[in-house]
């Protein structure tokens, strides 16, 4: 039985390019930024009423677009090493976290500055912002992740987790482009609750779908 | 040193193997048989040793559909221990078995091999022609199979006395045959 599946196996063997998973994760991130990159005009800016650039111009904007694409690059990182059954790389998520930690710090003690006031906590868009990137970031999660169904994590979960702060981070960045707050304290807060309820996303459909 | 010649030989197999060398990848799956076989059947206690063939046949078959997830800069075997290890949970799981696994046996996969043992049986085979047949038989039962030299005895329906000397001199005769002569 088992001299069966190895003549099974051998008649269906074709030859793997040279770094073959890091090529096939590339592939998703341009088809799925290309994705979230189009929910901006589409949901954002029609459905939304969000206009392209609400902060241009203001320094705070360059912030938000490092932080998140800070993130996202991490999620990168991580990606490929969790996606291999015999490696696993945690110290990218690691950093992300201590990245978020350092900008509350930072938002905090502008906050403080101007005198805990709420709207620079909250500016106009605290309840929808978490969500919107969400719904920003899903198209990437959903190519990342279908791709992702052909590797073999060792931890399920924790791929999942590095390609929701992959999506979210880079899903953040494109609605960066169509929010108009511009406090650090509200980036610290709603960005980083919108990227980290992305990845938790991710990690609970990866624990589900990248099963193998 | 051995562990790493199987390393060596392995990896050169698996990288012909992604290069589209069937040939190689054929002689790879064959020989990975050999050792996942033992390797699962150890782990799991004896009324689940049916499950060894179909955790081996799993094993390929991850191997196959997951292969481009093997970096090809790093050790073969380690990355194909990290597959077979997860089959194996994934399966223990999936069948609700608990495993028995003792401490001091929990060896990598490629420290036995089925055909190390055959070749070991197969040496002592053609050693024992040496001997007349009785002594063979008597050899083989007290000093490989454990038998006492009382049930020997009793099974060539000899006494205890002569299955020792008989015993002895085959042992003897064998020294001087392959050790040049005891000292």
């Amino acid at each position: 039985m088992t001299n069966e599946l190895i003549d099974r196996l051998t008649s269906d063997l074709k030859p793997i390019p040279l770094r073959a998973l890091e090529k096939r994760i590339w592939l998703a991130l341009a088809i799925g930024l290309f994705a979230t990159i189009l929910v901006g005009p589409l949901v954002l800016d029609l459905l939304v009423g969000r206009p392209f650039g609400g902060a241009w111009g203001n320094s705070m904007f360059w912030s938000k677009l490092a932080y998140t694409m800070g993130l996202g690059s991490l999620g990168l990182i991580a990606v490929p090493a969790l996606s291999r059954p015999d490696q696993s790389r945690i110290w990218p998520l690691l950093l992300a976290s201590a990245l978020a930690v350092l900008a509350l710090i930072v938002g905090t003690l502008g906050w403080m500055q101007s005198d805990w006031a709420m709207p620079v906590l909250m500016g106009g868009t605290a309840m929808v912002c978490p969500w919107l990137i969400i719904v920003t970031s899903a198209p990437l999660l959903a190519v990342l992740l279908s791709v992702m169904r052909r590797f073999a994590p060792s931890s399920p979960t924790m791929a999942g987790l590095a390609a929701g702060l992959l999506s979210g981070g880079f899903g953040a960045a494109t609605y960066a482009f169509y929010c108009g707050e511009t406090s650090m304290m509200f980036m610290a807060t709603w960005y980083s609750l919108g990227v980290a309820l992305t990845a938790l996303m991710g990690a609970i459909i990866g624990r589900y779908l990248l099963r193998w | 040193m051995q562990a790493d010649a199987t390393e060596k030989r392995m990896r050169e197999l698996m990288l012909a193997a992604l290069d589209g060398d069937a040939a190689a990848y054929r002689r790879l799956l064959a020989e990975l048989t050999r050792y996942l076989r033992p390797w699962f059947a150890r782990r799991l206690s004896p009324s689940h040793a049916s499950h060894a063939e179909d955790l081996v046949q799993e094993t390929l078959l991850a191997l196959h559909t997951k292969r481009s997830t093997y970096d090809r800069s790093r050790p073969f075997t380690a990355w194909l221990h990290a597959v077979a290890h997860h089959k194996f949970v994934d399966h223990v799981r999936r069948h609700a078995i608990r495993p028995t696994v003792q401490l001091d046996d929990d060896a990598p996969i490629f420290a036995f091999d089925d055909s190390a043992h055959a070749a070991d049986r197969r040496d002592v085979d053609a050693v024992l022609t040496e001997v007349p047949e009785r002594t063979a038989d008597l050899i083989r039962q007290t000093r490989i199979e454990g038998a006492s030299i009382a049930e020997a005895a009793a099974r060539h329906g000899m006494s205890e006395t002569a299955a020792k000397v008989s015993i002895h001199r085959g042992l003897k005769s064998l020294m001087n045959r392959f050790a040049g002569g005891s000292k």
